[in-house]
């Protein structure tokens, strides 16, 4: 991307670098009205992009069908109106088909597919050694079976966790706590990926770095 | 408070500083870069090596499922993914069920320019948006065309020269799903599962630990974490990108914070030993 040069571009890149800055205000200092503004903006502009996509989407594949005289997509406009019934207390249990149907359809469609890949594959990959020689590859596997194990045993909660189940629910209970740490870690990771390409944002505006 | 040890008082350091030091440290790698080295991890091989068997009028579905926020994270290895598919002579349809999804398709595009090569609707062709979760990926599995009657400009798909033979799941060759949530697990489960389509997964970095599982058992036929994994995929088609730039800043960052982690807890455990809470 080139650092613009007619004024559009240029008056939208500065508004960016200014919004980028009331926003970090917050974190960097306190509380602003300039904050504030930020934040209702996005609100407000994320709320519009929306509601116009979704106006959009149900145009594109329910209403125009319909208009072309494929009156079968009346149900799911209904049903799409029918939710709005949340919002009137008189007519409230009108909206529980439409959410009854989205539940239903959901977890039918999730079971469908969700034995193989979650469950299936996954134990095969856990039993299964490695074909190869690489050191590891055979920590990972030890690793991963033990792991395995041991987290499981952790959760079962009908026997005392003492004796021959001590040391197995110790030691998955430390797995579990390394799997958590890394999912935070990795959280982590992301926010920092994200300042680092507004840190980046922030220099190239400022004509530092090249866009 | 003038008793108080610097490790103790390290404890109660006004949270503001640490941002402020996080910031200058993200972005000083920018100006001075440090050029740490980049190994590439065998998930993100995976992907690329299957790219690269792609044939000339394979069909690839590309599925961005990330705000503007996910840019960072999961366009870089997108962008040089896309140039993999096009130079391979395979055909993309890019869908998203984003609302960011304009400002992906122009991001996109501007990363990778070999769109400028390829004509709209032979070689690539921009569906849009779609909305409905795992139920929209299965219908999109069995009818694409139920839910994009048209592409995102309005042109019927039957007018669509490279959507002529293209109906479901089995006219298409993979897909790679740009993730910040749970697409994957719908193209897994629904495309994968009961069409055997190849999926592949470009996810942030909090997603990596969350694939791994699929990837290993062979359900996942690679995979890039993070900006950690695009600069990877610009490593291997040998162009260094944002992501490459960003990993310096990102080793940095992460440094900082473990610096952090462990100044706070000598601070806990030294205030602990003298009878703190």
């Amino acid at each position: 991307m080139a650092y613009p040069t007619d004024l559009f571009g240029l008056s939208g890149l500065w508004f960016q670098w200014l919004l980028l800055l009331m926003v970090y205000s917050y974190v960097l200092y306190k509380e602003t009205p300039a904050y504030r503004f930020a934040e209702h903006l996005y609100i407000g502009i994320t709320m519009a992009i929306s509601l116009m996509v979704a106006i959009g989407n149900v145009t594109r594949i329910a209403i125009r069908p319909l208009m072309a005289g494929e009156v079968i997509y009346v149900i799911p406009l209904i049903l799409g109106f029918a939710m709005y019934a949340l919002l009137i207390s008189e007519y409230r249990w009108v909206s529980r088909y439409p959410i009854a149907i989205l539940v239903g359809a959901g977890f039918g469609l999730g079971m469908r597919g969700v034995l193989i890949p979650n469950l299936l594959s996954q134990v095969i990959s856990t039993i299964r050694p490695p074909t190869g020689n690489a050191p590891i590859d055979w920590f990972t596997f030890v690793y991963v079976a033990i792991g395995t194990i041991c987290a499981i045993t952790y959760f079962l909660l009908t026997y005392e966790h003492t004796g021959a189940l001590s040391y197995p629910t110790r030691i998955g209970r430390w797995i579990i706590m390394i799997g958590l740490g890394v999912y935070f870690a990795n959280t982590v990771l992301f926010r920092m990926s994200m300042l680092a390409g507004r840190a980046q944002f922030f220099l190239q505006v400022l004509k530092i770095i090249p866009m | 408070m003038s008793g108080e040890s610097i490790l103790v008082k390290l404890q109660k350091i006004d949270r503001r500083y640490l941002y402020w030091i996080l910031f200058i440290g993200l972005a000083i790698p920018f100006i001075r870069p440090i050029g740490l080295p980049i190994a590439v991890t065998p998930s993100t091989l995976s992907l690329y090596n299957e790219l690269k068997t792609l044939q000339p009028g394979d069909v690839v579905l590309l599925n961005e499922a990330f705000g503007v926020g996910g840019i960072p994270e999961c366009m870089p290895a997108t962008a040089a993914s896309t140039k993999i598919i096009l130079r391979q002579g395979a055909k993309l349809i890019f869908v998203s069920p984003y609302v960011d999804y304009q400002i992906l398709w122009a991001r996109l595009q501007e990363l990778v320019p070999d769109f400028a090569q390829k004509e709209y609707g032979k070689d690539y062709v921009f569906l849009g948006f779609y909305a409905g979760l795992e139920a929209a990926v299965a219908q999109l599995g069995a009818n694409i065309r139920t839910v994009f009657p048209t592409d995102a400009y309005g042109t019927p798909l039957d007018q669509i020269e490279m959507m002529k033979n293209v109906n479901s799941a089995r006219d298409i060759r993979l897909v790679l799903s740009g993730d910040t949530g749970d697409w994957c697990d719908y193209y897994i489960r629904q495309w994968h599962t009961n069409y055997g389509t190849p999926v592949g997964e470009i996810g942030i970095a909090m997603l990596g630990s969350s694939y791994m599982p699929h990837y290993r058992a062979g359900v996942l036929f690679g995979m890039s974490v993070g900006s950690r994994g695009g600069a990877e995929m610009e490593k291997l088609i040998g162009e260094p990108g944002s992501a490459t730039v960003t990993m310096d800043s990102i080793n940095v960052s992460h440094l900082l914070v473990i610096a952090a982690v462990i100044l706070a807890n000598i601070g806990m455990l030294s205030a602990r030993g003298k009878g703190g809470k």
